[in-house]
C-alpha cells in the first residue's frame, strides 16, 4: 500500500477508536454524551479513509480490492458511509453500537496489512503484545463465563415464575432483575476485554508474521467469534434481547470462544 | 415456685370477648401494679394484642394463683367472672413454659410464623420490668423465650415466605425485579386487596400510579399513596412505563388483551413486567402469560402461592416444635438446679459449722499439734463430712423437679434441721 495512503488509514483508525469507546460506554451506561464527539470523529475517519482509498487507486492505477487488507478497508468505509446515511435519514443512534466497533476493527485489520514500523520488531515489544493479548482474553472469558451462568439461572428462574409454582431449589436463585443486571455487566465487561484482546492479538500477529496472518483459519475463527459477540451486544442493547434468546446467544458465544481457545493452544507455533 | 399463665386467644374467644378483655397501653401500668399487689403473687406480666390477652404470674409454693388471676381479670376489666371463665385457658409450670415459648416463636399465632408477636411480647416484658413486676423466675423464662423465638426463626426460617395474597404479590415482585425501589406500579380500579398490595409496594420504595373510570376514586387513591393520576383512557399508552400492574376494576370484560400486551412488551424492549389481576371477573386476558417476559398472576395463582407457603410453614412448625421441646427440657433442668441449690448450700454450711464447732470443743484435749497433725485433723473431719453429705446432695440433685421431689427436699431440710 502507498505510504501516504497508509498514514491516512492509520489516522482514520485512530478516529474510529473514539467510536469504539462510545459504543462501549453506551453499552455500559446506556446514555452517553460522547456520541456527538464520536460521531464527528467517525465522520472525519470515514473522510480520511475515503482519501486513503482514492490515493491508493491513483497510485496503483486500479480499484483497491486487490487483497484482503484493501477489501477490509473498503468494506469498513462502505459500512461507515451506509451508517452515516442511515443516521442522517432515521437518527438510529443504537445502530452505532454495532457499526462503530465493526468499522474500527475492519480498519485496524487493513492498517495491519502494511508492515508495522520497524521499531516494533524488538522481542520485548512483541512479547508485551502477546502477554497483553492473553491476559485480556482470559479476563474476557471469565466475564463471559459468569454471563453464561447468569443467563442459565435467568432461564430457570423465569420458567419457575411462569409456572407459578414455588420451588425450593430455584427459589434460592437471585431475583430475575438481579440476574439481568449481572448478564448486562458481565457481557459488557467481556466485550470490552475481548475487543481489546483482538486488537492486541492482531497487532502482535501482524508484527510477527507480516500479512500472512489473516489467512490463517484460526485467526478467522477468532474474528468470527468477536463478530458474533458484537451481534449479541448489539441485539441486547438495541432490541433488549433477554431470557431464552439471550441465554442461547451467550451460550453460542461461549461455545465459539471455547473453539477459538482450542484453536489457539499453541500460539507461538502459529507462524513458525 | 409456681408459674401460671391464664388467658384467651383467637382460638378460644371471639373478637367481642377479646376486645373487652384487652388492656390498652395507658391502663397497663396500673393493671400490673394491681396484679403484683395480689397476696401470694411474686411476679406478673400482661400480654395484650388483638389476638390474645394473657396474664403470666409466678407464685410462692403452696399458693393457688388461678382464682386470684381470674378475679383480677374480672375486676380490672369490669365484667362478671362467670362470663369470661369459659373462654380462659390455664397453663401451669412446665406447660406454661412451653406455651410461652410457643407464643414467642409465633407457633400459637393466627398466622403461624408472623413476626409481630415477639415484638409485642418484648414490649409486654418492658412494661412489666418498668413496674418492677418481673425480677426472678418469670424474667429468666421470658429471656429464654426470646432466645427460643430467635432460634426457631433462624433455624427453621418459618417467617420467610408470604402467607397473605398481598404479601405474596410483593414477594413475587421482589423475585422478578430484585429491588422495588423506583419501580412503577399502576393500580387500576379500587379495592381492599389492591390497596393493600399497593401499600406494601409503596413501603418498598415503588412509585404508584393510579387510574380509575371514576376520577374521584382515582383522586382518593392517589392521595393515599402520594401517587400520580393517569386518565383512564390513557392508561394503555402509559403502560410501557409500568413495571407492575395491579388490576381490580369491576369491568365485565378484559381490559388488556394479548395483542395490546405484545406491543407494550415490545415498547419496553422486553424488560419484564408483572401483572397482578385480582379482579373477578378477570381484567386481563390469561393468554397474556404466554408472552415472554410477562408474568401474569390472577387471584387463584396468588392463592396457590400462599397455600404452598402455608404448607411449607406447617412443615417448619413441626421442626419448631422439636426445637421447643429441646429448649423446654434444658430450661426445666436449669430451673430445677436453681430450686435445689439453696438447700445444698445450706446443708454444706450446716455441716461445716458442726465440724468447726466440734474441733474447737476438743482443741483443749488435743493439746499442741504439729502442722502435719493439724493437716491430718482437717483431712479426717472434712472427709467424714463429705462422705456423709454425698448421699443427700446427690439425692437432691436427682430429685430436683421430679414429681414428689419437693417432698424429698422438705425431708432432707427437716432431717438436717436446715430451717433453723
Amino acid at each position: 500500500m502507498h505510504e501516504m495512503s497508509v498514514l491516512w488509514l492509520r489516522v482514520a483508525a485512530g478516529l474510529y477508536s473514539l467510536g469504539l469507546l462510545n459504543a462501549i460506554l453506551m453499552v455500559l451506561h446506556r446514555r452517553v454524551r460522547l456520541f456527538r464527539i464520536a460521531l464527528g470523529a467517525f465522520t472525519a475517519g470515514a473522510l480520511l479513509q475515503l482519501v486513503s482509498i482514492v490515493e491508493q487507486t491513483a497510485v496503483s492505477g486500479h480499484f483497491p480490492a486487490n487483497n484482503f487488507f484493501e477489501s477490509a478497508s473498503l468494506c469498513a468505509f462502505l459500512s461507515a458511509a451506509l451508517f452515516l446515511f442511515v443516521y442522517w435519514r432515521y437518527r438510529l443512534e443504537s445502530l452505532s453500537v454495532f457499526i462503530f466497533p465493526l468499522v474500527f476493527l475492519l480498519t485496524l485489520v487493513s492498517v495491519l496489512g502494511s508492515p508495522a514500523p520497524s521499531s516494533w520488531g524488538g522481542a520485548g515489544v512483541r512479547d508485551a503484545w502477546l502477554v497483553a493479548h492473553v491476559t485480556l482474553v482470559l479476563v474476557g472469558y471469565a466475564a463471559l463465563l459468569i454471563t453464561a451462568v447468569a443467563a442459565v439461572a435467568y432461564l430457570l428462574r423465569e420458567r419457575q415464575l411462569k409456572r407459578k409454582v414455588p420451588h425450593p431449589h430455584t427459589d434460592r436463585l437471585p431475583a430475575l432483575g438481579t440476574l439481568d443486571e449481572l448478564i448486562s455487566r458481565g457481557m459488557t465487561l467481556g466485550f470490552v476485554f475481548i475487543t481489546l484482546a483482538v486488537i492486541a492479538g492482531s497487532t502482535w500477529a501482524s508484527i510477527e508474521a507480516g500479512t500472512r496472518w489473516i489467512g490463517d483459519a484460526r485467526i478467522v475463527i477468532s474474528l468470527a467469534t468477536w463478530g458474533i459477540y458484537l451481534v449479541m451486544v448489539f441485539l441486547r442493547v438495541s432490541a433488549g434481547w433477554r431470557g431464552r434468546k439471550a441465554a442461547i446467544m451467550v451460550l453460542t458465544v461461549l461455545g465459539c470462544s471455547a473453539l477459538t481457545w482450542a484453536a489457539h493452544t499453541s500460539l507461538r507455533a502459529l507462524f513458525t | 415456685m409456681k408459674l401460671l399463665i391464664t388467658g384467651l386467644n383467637h382460638k378460644t374467644a371471639p373478637v367481642e370477648v377479646r376486645e373487652r378483655l384487652a388492656f390498652d397501653h395507658s391502663s397497663l401500668a396500673a393493671a400490673l401494679r394491681d396484679l403484683t399487689a395480689q397476696p401470694g403473687l411474686a411476679e406478673g406480666l400482661i400480654l395484650s394484642t388483638c389476638n390474645r390477652v394473657e396474664v403470666a404470674v409466678t407464685a410462692e409454693n403452696g399458693a393457688e394463683p388461678g382464682p386470684l388471676v381470674e378475679e383480677f381479670l374480672a375486676e380490672n376489666r369490669q365484667m362478671d367472672r362467670g362470663w369470661i371463665a369459659p373462654y380462659l385457658y390455664r397453663h401451669e409450670d412446665e406447660e406454661a413454659i412451653r406455651h410461652l415459648f410457643r407464643v414467642a416463636a409465633s407457633l400459637d399465632s393466627m398466622v403461624v410464623g408472623e413476626p409481630q408477636i415477639l415484638g409485642q411480647l418484648k414490649a409486654a416484658y418492658a412494661a412489666a420490668k418498668a413496674q418492677g413486676a418481673v425480677s426472678g423466675w418469670l424474667e429468666i423464662i421470658l429471656m429464654r423465650a426470646f432466645g427460643v423465638a430467635k432460634r426457631v426463626r433462624s433455624e427453621t426460617g418459618i417467617g420467610e415466605s408470604a402467607v397473605s395474597v398481598g404479601s405474596a404479590a410483593v414477594e413475587l415482585a421482589r423475585e422478578i425485579f430484585g429491588t422495588l425501589a423506583d419501580k412503577k406500579v399502576m393500580v387500576l380500579g379500587a379495592g381492599k386487596m389492591s390497596e393493600l398490595a399497593a401499600r406494601h409496594l409503596r413501603r418498598s420504595g415503588a412509585r404508584i400510579y393510579v387510574t380509575n373510570r371514576t376520577h374521584g376514586r382515582a383522586q382518593a387513591m392517589a392521595e393515599l399513596f402520594q401517587g400520580v393520576i393517569v386518565e383512564y383512557d390513557r392508561f394503555l399508552s402509559v403502560l410501557p412505563e409500568i413495571d407492575i400492574l395491579i388490576a381490580s376494576s369491576g369491568a365485565p370484560f378484559y381490559i388488556l388483551r394479548k395483542d395490546q400486551m405484545r406491543q407494550v412488551i415490545e415498547a419496553r424492549r422486553n424488560r419484564p413486567v408483572f401483572l397482578i389481576d385480582i379482579a373477578v371477573p378477570r381484567n386481563i386476558d390469561p393468554a397474556i402469560n404466554e408472552i415472554e417476559h410477562v408474568f401474569l398472576y390472577d387471584i387463584d395463582d396468588l392463592q396457590r402461592v400462599v397455600e404452598s407457603n402455608v404448607d411449607e410453614r406447617r412443615k417448619r412448625a413441626e421442626q419448631a416444635e422439636r426445637i421447643i421441646a429441646d429448649e423446654l427440657a434444658r430450661t426445666l433442668a436449669r430451673l430445677k438446679a436453681r430450686e435445689v441449690a439453696p438447700t445444698i448450700v445450706s446443708l454444706q454450711e450446716q455441716l461445716e459449722q458442726v465440724r468447726l464447732a466440734e474441733i474447737a470443743r476438743q482443741r483443749a484435749r488435743l493439746g499442741q499439734l504439729t502442722p502435719q497433725q493439724e493437716e491430718a485433723l482437717e483431712a479426717i473431719t472434712r472427709g467424714i463430712l463429705n462422705k456423709v453429705a454425698h448421699g443427700p446432695i446427690s439425692e437432691l440433685r436427682r430429685q430436683a423437679g421430679q414429681p414428689g421431689g419437693l417432698h424429698i427436699i422438705d425431708t432432707i431440710r427437716r432431717v438436717f434441721r436446715l430451717d433453723g
